[in-house]
């Protein structure tokens, strides 16, 4: 991509995605995406299983490999050495993890280190990463716990928290190393619908503050109320990406988008 | 029973009991390292080398331990490598357990899921770090039943060493056999120290079992 593109398309983008594209083997998992996040905006990812919403948010930290096209943060490809040669040469380890710190992600499956407790979770990196002594790391560990309102359960092991507070470990985590973005891949999906509530208000909480969020969920009214701007996603392409007024409040023109609703629709959840 | 026989032979039976150990536990904290290695290279080294560790493994666990202290303390001449009975004996354990170690191992790192480290690598953590942090603490817990097994089964393969002159707690025993013509005191005796052996070694892998389960115990 050129100089001046950048520029033009980078007034306040955060992400900037061009023509992404992604293999694994023969599958086409996304074809030529093109998308842009901007500072504190929420971006949801929705579609049909397997439309390719995770691969996409794990392609933005590299954690999967793009095959074709560009992801940059804040001005800096991601991944790759250098695009111009072929085949492509992905970044040193060290260069990666530099890259990563400021890029939060969120699992579905919480991903927490079972044998250390809430707050080693969440202290962990900012020894071993952010080298803070071990008295300042656990301080801001317990002020990103008490964000995610668990500072009463620092000194549990994950065993003995539920789905909801394992969740807000993982974000607790994430955030206490004061990234510029943060991923969500279907942060919810994993909790019983009692527990979904406390770990999307803590997502608004977020959002509210201006953090920059792309989320892959299957919340409509998370989508509905918090988001900026919704992308569908189906087969690998994107449809389309617009506010979500316009995706969930009239008749969406395509097809696939309009079936996709329905469904919702049906069980009044939009 | 003579008891008598036991104040004469007694310091060397102890000296056998303490050739044993010696070659026991050298052996097998050597194993152990050497496995270790041998599965980091595999999981984390170069394609060509996991090929090489796997013609290797496939040797030492396809063929007898007898045979291969054999080869090692007689054929080892051969090649300019004359070792000590005592210094074959814990080399031949090192190879022997090795191999063993090693699969333990690997299978340890194949419990840890996914995820996790993928959780690690987003935060940025370095991978040796993610070895140390959160696969080694975690993966204490499936091996450590299997590693403990092994080493009690190592106890009395330690037995096998006195084919090979290493003054060892058999060969000692049937020293003592031969010159007084008894047999019953002496090989008990010889049990007695096995047994004592692996009721150490069981009583410690509980105890680390134990220590790295901590954290499944709901409160």
């Amino acid at each position: 991509m050129s100089k001046e593109q950048m520029t033009t398309t980078a007034d306040d983008a955060i992400i900037t995605v061009r023509n992404l594209s992604k293999y694994f083997d023969d599958f086409e998992a996304l074809r030529d995406i093109t998308l842009d996040v901007k500072r504190s905006e929420v971006l949801c990812l929705i579609g049909p299983s397997g439309s390719g919403k995770s691969t996409l948010l794990r392609c933005l930290n590299f954690l999967e490999q793009y095959d074709g096209g560009e992801v940059h943060l804040d001005g800096e490809l991601i991944g790759w050495q250098d695009i111009s040669h072929n085949p492509r040469k992905p970044l040193s380890g060290e260069a990666l993890r530099k890259q990563r710190q400021h890029i939060g992600m969120v699992f579905q499956h919480f991903h927490l280190w079972p044998h250390m407790s809430a707050l080693d979770n969440v202290a962990e990196a900012l020894t071993s990463v952010k080298k803070l002594s071990k008295k300042k790391a656990k301080e801001a560990a317990m002020a990103a716990l008490t964000k995610v309102h668990l500072e009463d359960k620092a000194e549990n092991y994950p065993a003995n928290l539920s789905g909801g507070q394992q969740q807000r470990v993982a974000i607790a985590r994430a955030i206490a190393m004061e990234p510029q973005v943060m991923l969500f891949d279907e942060p919810t999906s994993a909790l019983d619908p009692e527990l979904v509530g406390e770990v999307l208000s803590v997502m608004k909480d977020l959002a509210a503050e201006g953090m920059t969020m792309v989320v892959v969920t299957h919340e409509m009214g998370f989508a509905a109320h918090v988001a900026d701007r919704v992308a569908f996603l189906d087969s690998g392409r994107l449809v389309t990406c617009v506010p979500p007024e316009e995706m969930f409040g009239r008749e969406p023109d395509d097809a696939r988008v309009r079936s996709f609703l329905q469904t919702y629709r049906e069980r009044n959840v939009v | 029973m003579e008891t008598e026989l036991f104040v004469r032979y007694g310091p060397a039976l102890l000296y056998g009991f303490g050739i044993t150990i010696l070659c026991w536990l050298a052996g097998s904290i050597g194993g152990v390292i050497v496995g270790f290695i041998l599965a980091c290279l595999n999981r984390w080294g170069p394609h060509a080398l996991s090929w090489v560790i796997y013609v290797y493994v496939e040797i030492i666990r396809g063929t007898p331990f007898m045979i291969q202290l054999f080869i090692l303390y007689y054929g080892g001449p051969y090649i300019g490598l004359v070792l000590s009975p005592v210094q074959a004996g814990i080399t031949s354990f090192v190879v022997y357990g090795s191999p063993y170690f090693a699969e333990i191992f690997r299978s340890g790192f194949n419990a840890i899921p996914k995820g996790q480290i993928e959780a690690a690598r987003c935060v940025g953590m370095p991978e040796t770090r993610i070895l140390w942090r959160i696969i080694l603490p975690q993966m204490l817990v499936p091996i450590t039943a299997p590693l403990t097994n092994f080493f009690i089964i190592l106890t009395k393969e330690t037995a096998i060493l006195s084919v090979v002159t290493v003054p060892e707690l058999l060969f000692q025993t049937q020293t003592m056999a031969a010159e007084t013509f008894t047999f019953v005191e002496p090989f008990l005796a010889l049990s007695l120290f096995y047994w004592l052996m692996v009721l150490v070694t069981g009583w410690i892998g509980a105890k680390v079992e134990q220590r790295v389960t901590r954290h499944l115990k709901r409160a």
